[in-house]
C-alpha cells in the first residue's frame, strides 16, 4: 500500500521489541547474544516442522482439524524445545558462575538470569514476527493492498501484523514465566506457558474460521 | 538507586568483542540488502552482458537446462579458484622477497580503485532510479575526494577508528555488490568453492594462506592487508573509556612489552575455557593485499578483483609476546606495525574478504525473497561465532569463511524448499504459532 504502509505494519509487529532491544538487551552484549540464538533455535524449529508437514501441504482449507492438528504439533514441539532450552541455559549459567568466580566478580543476580530469559524469549518473538510478518510484507510496500476472505474488513497485512505484535509479546514473557517456573519448580507457572501458547494459536484459528 | 552501587556482574562486558566483530557484519549486509533491492530490477539484464573473470569460462543465459548451468557454473568457479591460487602464491613470493612497500602500494592504488570506480557506478545507478539532480562536476569532487580518503584512512593507522573502519565496511560493500551481479549459479557454486578454497588454503601444510601466515609470525610482521579491526575492549579498571588515551596506552604498553596477563576480561569469550591462552590476544588476522586482474574485455576498463587473499586465516598472535623487538625500518612500517599494536592487546581483526563472501551470500539471498535473507543472515551469523570458538579452543589460524558459507547456504535451500511454503501457507489461513 506504499512504503509509508509497509513501514507501518512492520513497527506495528516489531515496535515494543525494538524498545525494548534498545532499552534492555542493547547495554549488555551477552544479551545481543542470546537473542541472535534463540532466534536461530527457533528458526530451526520451524524449519524441521516444515520439513515434517512438507509433503501434506497445501491443505484443505474447508476442514478444520488439519489445521488444529497442525497447530496442536507446532505448539507441542516449541514448548519441547523450551525445556530444551531450559536444560542448555541450567549448564550455561553453571559456566558463567565458574567463570565469575574465576574472574572475581559476583555471581549471577536474580535479574541477570531474567533479563537473559527476556532475551531469550525477544528472540523467539522477533523471530515469529519476522518469519510470520516481515517476510511477507514485501508485496505491500507496493501501490495495492490484499484482503483474506475470513475477515474482509482490514487488509491482511494489517491483520497479521497485530497478530504477530500478540505473539511477540507471549513468546517474549513467557520465556521468563516458564524459566522462573522451572527454577522454582511451580507447576502452575510451568504448565501455564504451553497452555497460553496453544490456546492462542488455536483461538486465532478458530476466530478465523 | 540502589542498583547504582551494586558492582557490576560479568554480564555486563561478556561477549563484547564477539558483538563488536558481529556489528560490522551486519551493516555490511543489511547495505548491501538495501542495494540489491533498490537496483535489482534494473540490472537483471544487463549482467550477462559483463565479461569478468568468474564468467570466462560460460556466461549463464536463461534457456539453458539446470544440469548445463551447473556445469558451466562449475567451470567458471574452477577458473575463478584456480587464478586466485595462483595470485596467493605470487603474493606469497613478494612477501618472501620482502617488497612490502610494493605490496602496501598496490594495496592503496586497489582501495582508490574500488572506491573511485565502482563506489561511482553504484552512486550513479542509484542517481539515475531516483532521478537525483546532479552535475558531473560536483560529483567527480565528492568522488574524488571520497575515495582519496578512503585510501588514507586505510593506509595511516593514526586515522580516527570510526573513519577507518567506516571505509572498510564501504569497500567491503561495494565489491559485495558487484559479486552480487554474477548470474545465479556462479555465484553459488563460487561461494562453495571459495569455501573450500579457503578451507584448504589455510590449513594444508602447502597452502598460500598457510604459508603467508607462518612467514609473517617467523618474521614477526605483519602482512599489508585490508583488515577490519574492532575497537580493542578497555575494561574499568585498566583504562579510560577514551579512545585517544587508549591509543597511547596501548602503544606504550607495546613498547614496554607483554604482561598480557592482566588483560583478562578482553578475551572472556564464552567458551567456558577462560584458560591463560586466551589473554595473548587471539586475532582474525588476514592475508595479503589484493590482486587486481584487469580484463581486456572489460568496456571502461572496469576492474573485478580476485579478492581471495582477503579470506581471513584467524591468527593466534601469542607470539607478538616479543614485539618489543623493534625492527621497522621505515616510518610506515613503524605505522602499519603501531596500527596492528592495537590488535595484539585483545581486538579482534577480521579479514575484508569474509565480508564481502558474506555479503555477496546474503544479497544473493536478498534476489530471491527476505525470507532467505533473514535465515541466510542467522546462519552466517551462527557460523561466525562457531568460528570464534573454535578459535578459541584451537589457537592457531583458521579460515572464517567454511563454517558461515556452508551454513547460509544450507539454510538458504532448506527455505526457499520448505519453510517459504509452510508459513505462506500457515500465514494465508491465519495459522500462527
Amino acid at each position: 500500500m506504499t512504503v509509508a504502509a509497509g513501514i507501518g505494519y512492520a513497527l506495528i509487529a516489531l515496535g515494543p521489541s525494538l524498545s525494548l532491544f534498545v532499552a534492555v538487551i542493547s547495554k549488555k552484549p551477552f544479551l545481543i547474544l542470546t537473542v541472535l540464538s534463540s532466534t536461530l533455535l527457533w528458526l530451526i524449529s520451524l524449519i524441521v516442522l516444515s520439513g515434517i508437514w512438507r509433503a501434506f501441504l497445501p491443505l484443505k482449507s474447508t476442514t478444520w482439524w488439519p489445521f488444529a492438528l497442525l497447530i496442536i504439533s507446532s505448539v507441542g514441539f516449541q514448548e519441547g524445545l523450551r525445556v530444551l532450552f531450559w536444560k542448555v541455559y541450567k549448564r550455561l549459567e553453571d559456566t558463567l558462575d565458574a567463570f565469575a568466580d574465576r574472574v572475581g566478580k559476583p555471581r549471577l543476580f536474580l535479574t541477570d538470569k531474567m533479563q537473559i530469559a527476556l532475551a531469550g524469549g525477544l528472540g523467539h518473538g522477533v523471530a515469529h514476527a519476522v518469519f510470520f510478518c516481515l517476510s511477507l510484507l514485501t508485496p505491500a510496500f507496493g501501490p495495492a493492498t490484499f484482503y483474506v476472505d475470513r475477515c474482509p474488513q482490514m487488509p491482511f497485512f494489517l491483520i497479521s501484523a497485530i497478530i504477530a505484535l500478540a505473539f511477540v509479546t507471549i513468546h517474549t514473557f513467557s520465556m521468563v514465566i516458564a524459566f522462573n517456573g522451572y527454577a522454582e519448580g511451580n507447576t502452575t507457572d510451568q504448565y501455564f506457558v504451553p497452555v497460553v501458547h496453544l490456546v492462542a494459536g488455536m483461538v486465532v484459528k478458530s476466530a478465523s474460521a | 538507586m540502589a542498583q547504582n552501587q551494586r558492582p557490576a556482574s560479568i554480564l555486563d562486558t561478556l561477549g563484547e568483542e564477539i558483538v563488536r566483530i558481529i556489528t560490522p557484519v551486519s551493516i555490511c549486509m543489511l547495505m548491501v540488502v538495501i542495494l540489491v533491492s533498490i537496483l535489482s530490477l534494473d540490472d537483471s539484464s544487463s549482467s550477462s552482458a559483463m565479461p569478468t573473470i568468474a564468467t570466462i569460462a560460460y556466461s549463464e543465459t536463461g534457456s539453458d537446462s539446470s544440469w548445463d548451468k551447473f556445469m558451466g557454473a562449475l567451470l567458471n568457479s574452477l577458473v575463478f579458484v584456480a587464478v586466485v591460487t595462483a595470485v596467493t602464491f605470487i603474493l606469497v613470493l613478494l612477501f618472501y622477497l620482502r617488497c612490502t612497500n610494493f605490496l602496501k602500494i598496490y594495496l592503496g592504488f586497489s582501495a582508490f580503485v574500488v572506491l573511485a570506480f565502482m563506489g561511482g557506478e553504484i552512486a550513479l545507478f542509484l542517481f539515475e532510479k531516483f532521478s537525483f539532480p546532479i552535475d558531473c562536476v560536483t560529483f567527480l569532487v565528492i568522488l574524488y575526494n571520497f575515495a582519496v580518503v578512503g585510501v588514507l584512512a586505510v593506509f595511516i593507522s593514526k586515522m580516527a577508528i570510526l573513519v577507518t573502519q567506516a571505509y572498510l565496511v564501504v569497500i567491503g560493500m561495494l565489491v559485495a555488490y558487484w559479486f552480487t551481479l554474477l548470474p545465479e549459479w556462479t555465484t553459488w557454486v563460487l561461494l562453495v568453492a571459495m569455501a573450500l578454497y579457503d578451507l584448504a588454503a589455510v590449513l594444508l601444510p602447502v597452502g598460500p594462506l598457510r604459508l603467508l601466515v607462518e612467514l609473517a609470525i617467523s618474521r614477526d610482521e605483519d602482512i599489508p592487508a585490508l583488515v577490519y579491526e574492532a575497537r580493542p575492549v578497555a575494561h574499568h579498571d585498566s583504562g579510560s573509556r577514551d579512545g585517544v588515551v587508549r591509543r597511547r596506552v596501548w602503544s606504550e604498553r607495546r613498547n614496554v612489552l607483554h604482561d598480557s596477563g592482566g588483560d583478562v576480561n578482553s578475551n572472556a569469550i564464552l567458551s567456558g575455557n577462560a584458560g591463560s591462552n586466551l589473554n595473548s590476544g587471539v586475532v582474525l588476522s588476514v592475508a595479503s593485499g589484493h590482486n587486481d586482474t584487469r580484463l581486456a574485455g572489460a568496456e571502461e576498463g572496469r576492474v573485478v578483483e580476485a579478492n581471495a587473499e582477503l579470506s581471513a586465516p584467524l591468527i593466534d598472535r601469542r607470539m607478538n609476546d616479543n614485539m618489543h623487538r623493534q625492527e621497522e625500518d621505515g616510518t610506515s612500517e613503524n605505522l602499519l606495525l603501531e596500527g596492528i599494536g592495537l590488535g595484539s592487546t585483545g581486538a579482534i581483526k577480521l579479514g575484508l574478504g569474509d565480508f564481502i563472501f558474506y555479503s555477496v551470500l546474503v544479497g544473493r539471498a536478498a534476489m530471491y525473497d527476505f525470507m532467505t535473507v533473514y535465515a541466510c543472515y542467522l546462519a552466517i551469523v551462527a557460523g561466525l561465532g562457531v568460528t570464534l570458538m573454535l578459535l578459541a579452543f584451537y589457537q592457531k589460524a583458521l579460515p572464517a569463511l567454511p563454517v558461515s558459507i556452508m551454513l547460509g547456504v544450507l539454510f538458504y535451500l532448506l527455505t526457499r524448499l520448505l519453510l517459504e511454503v509452510f508459513v505462506v501457507q500457515c500465514s494465508m489461513n491465519l495459522v500462527m504459532f
